[in-house]
């Protein structure tokens, strides 16, 4: 067995990489406290939506089998960029089967999402593609995919559908560290410089391809550097502080509007739990140590982070912090009742939907 | 009406649709600056403008990526491979994307895109470029799978397919593409036949007798159809009257047709280019024995290409995939030897 304490993603950030520098993350000036409340609710609602989602996958009562992959520890990620985008004048986003948090952080509706990830007719996609295949045409989510790395050609077209029509909207496309050693995720990129497309590829490196860290699978361990060959312009930052998720989305959105142009940007961020419900802790323990969470989880947490700023700037008091987490408990816990009362979906909707 | 050849029918179809509908594009590799690698797509950069015939590199899960998305987008992409062969690498995106977004997302998304090439066994292009792939592509739900046979279908199909809500693999027969006019009228009077109406684009999944007969069908598609035209009048000379099917589309597959012409028949030949081991073929003859033993007078007969990596040499070529002695041939078993 590998000795998982032979790497830690937080080694690799003590060594001067942003996200070390952002450690402990002063706040200076003033921010749009409105706005970032906001994205502090919306980060607590999706860490409870998904911790309801565990115990109720292994209660086995709740219609939800197959394969469950939790956003718990990369919240700040979703929130900033899906927040910084356009949707009614049609930014749009794609993800990858890690997906319940988009739709959140885009306005769905949690009860709906439940509802797919239970199986149930009144889930987003008709209990038709569960927790993998979240999406939201109307508020521009093209879906959570379950292929690594098989989304991000499909970001392409989106993005060329932008510039083939001369808009000016932007497209972020979500995707995983495993991604960047798919054939056709070098495909996309290389056409997305090449035709200059506005897609904004989002790499949440957790560190972890399921087991296999990226030490153990990307001779360059610099993932970002790996797309200077398509000349793409590219950032690197602390994906577990939303203010620099955020602002620095902006910026960068804010550039492709004006002159259309794929950015690459890696946010270093964890994952708490497995790579899906199968990897438990005793699968775990072959790639990475109890430790290693704990500190993620104690000192690199998006949504302590974003308290501790808040709370500094005044803006949360302790009361407000308490309301905020037992009200996104009791809208978890509402979402999962929502999908237990809703009904199968009918036999005979088997053969619907194949087919436009 | 005008006689044409296969090829440029196929420029036809695509010409009226880009006219047509600003929302149809072509993009593929060599379709731009290079005219198209079977110059399909002569002058249409120069027409229609880099936007809407887009050059790429040879990256075709870069291609097909780009025809979902845009699809989802509302577009109605054209994505050529310059062979089907080379649509394998992005097989991923074509069976696993493409064809299940629908269904995996509960109807919220439509992708009306075509996935369209040279198909089918050719003079000596060997074992990576000389095969007949729609068994892969009929296996997945939600593509839809279109096989021309003649100048007429090879226009109106592709306009179908561009006009279709959803993601339509076009295999185009290389083998018969660029035969002359005379070539088809040989075969059959009115072959090379197609309709001008640019507003001319059958229906999806509707298959067609080209010959009528009493004896025997000839169930086939693509090439193998204009094989079994050939086999038909083989037959007449020995006093055998076999009615020609041809299929159009494999999925949807229309299987009234054939079955009405098996009720009057009483017997059936499939006949398909290649590798009849899990084939388009069986799955034909499977849904005879089901659905008409009753009417059969004898067992149905699969004619099929030999289960071989295509050989180069002219030699073992030959051998390797059916010609209309092979169909006569299985046609005459079905009359015991007549």
């Amino acid at each position: 067995m590998p000795d998982p304490s032979a790497r830690s993603t937080l080694d690799t950030m003590a060594k001067g990489s942003p996200a070390a520098e952002a450690a402990t993350p002063p706040r200076k000036g003033t921010f749009d406290q409105e706005k970032y409340l906001r994205f502090y609710e919306q980060m607590v609602h999706i860490r409870e939506f998904e911790e309801i989602c565990e115990p109720a996958f292994r209660a086995g009562n709740h219609g939800i089998g197959g394969y469950l992959h939790l956003y718990s520890g990369e919240e700040a990620i979703a929130v900033g960029i899906i927040g910084a985008m356009d949707l009614p004048k049609g930014d749009c986003f794609i993800g990858h089967y890690r997906d319940h948090a988009y739709a959140l952080a885009a306005g769905s509706d949690p009860g709906q999402v439940m509802a797919e990830i239970c199986g149930k007719a009144t889930g987003c996609s008709k209990g038709k593609g569960g927790s993998m295949h979240i999406c939201d045409a109307e508020r521009g989510f093209y879906g959570g995919y379950g292929i690594v790395g098989g989304n991000v050609p499909i970001a392409l077209g989106l993005g060329w559908s932008i510039k083939y029509r001369g808009g000016d909207q932007v497209c972020a496309c979500f995707f995983g560290d495993g991604s960047m050693n798919q054939g056709g995720f070098h495909e996309a990129l290389n056409m997305a410089q090449l035709y200059k497309v506005p897609v904004l590829f989002v790499l949440e490196n957790n560190g972890y391809a399921m087991g296999t860290s990226i030490e153990r699978s990307h001779a360059n361990t610099d993932l970002a550097s790996r797309v200077e060959s398509y000349n793409m312009k590219h950032d690197t930052i602390d994906g577990q502080n939303i203010f620099t998720v955020h602002e620095r989305v902006q910026e960068i959105i804010a550039g492709m509007r004006k002159d259309p142009h794929p950015f690459f940007l890696e946010c270093k961020t964890y994952r708490y739990h497995g790579h899906g419900a199968a990897d438990t802790q005793v699968t775990q323990a072959t790639y990475r140590t109890k430790e290693e969470i704990e500190k993620w989880r104690t000192q690199r947490d998006p949504i302590l982070i974003a308290e501790k700023i808040l709370m500094e700037a005044g803006a949360l008091s302790q009361a407000d912090r308490d309301r905020i987490h037992a009200e996104a408990k009791d809208a978890a816990k509402a979402a999962l009742k929502f999908a237990d009362d809703s009904p199968n979906p009918s036999p005979d909707e088997l053969l619907k939907d194949v087919y436009a | 009406m005008a006689k044409i050849r296969y090829t440029d029918a196929l420029t036809l179809a695509l010409q009226e649709e880009m006219d047509r509908d600003e929302s149809v594009f072509i993009i593929g590799e060599e379709v731009g600056q290079y005219l198209g690698t079977l110059q399909v797509t002569k002058g249409f950069l120069e027409k229609y403008g880099k936007n809407r015939v887009v050059d790429t590199p040879i990256s075709e899960v870069g291609i097909i990526g780009t025809g979902i998305g845009a699809a989802m987008a509302g577009l109605r992409p054209v994505c050529e491979m310059m062979r089907m062969d080379f649509a394998l690498p992005a097989y991923d995106q074509i069976a696993q994307h493409a064809a299940k977004i629908r269904y995996m997302f509960g109807g919220q998304f439509k992708v009306p895109m075509v996935i369209r090439g040279p198909s089918g066994v050719v003079n000596q292009l060997s074992a990576q470029h000389s095969q007949a792939l729609e068994a892969l592509f009929c296996h997945c739900p939600g593509l839809k799978v279109v096989v021309p046979a003649t100048p007429a279908d090879a226009k109106g199909l592709l306009k179908s397919a561009i006009r279709d809500d959803n993601p339509v693999v076009v295999l185009e027969a290389l083998k018969i593409q660029f035969q002359k006019v005379d070539w088809w009228e040989e075969i059959q009077e009115g072959l090379s036949e197609v309709p001008d109406d640019p507003d001319f684009y059958p229906e999806l999944g509707k298959a067609k007798v080209l010959r009528e007969g009493t004896d025997v069908t000839l169930v086939g598609y693509s090439t193998m159809t204009t094989t079994n035209l050939r086999a038909a009048k083989l037959l007449e000379k020995d006093g055998i009257s076999a009615e020609v099917v041809d299929l159009r589309t494999l999925l949807p597959l229309d299987m009234a047709t054939p079955l009405a012409s098996i009720k009057k028949t009483h017997r059936a030949v499939v006949v398909q280019e290649q590798w009849g081991l899990y084939g388009c073929a069986a799955e034909i003859s499977a849904q005879i024995a089901e659905r008409a033993f009753y009417d059969l007078d004898a067992p149905v007969q699969r004619v099929t290409g030999a289960f071989v990596p295509m050989p180069y040499s002219r030699a073992l070529e030959t051998l390797a995939y059916p010609n209309e002695n092979d169909v006569v041939a299985a046609a005459k078993r079905t009359l015991y030897g007549k």
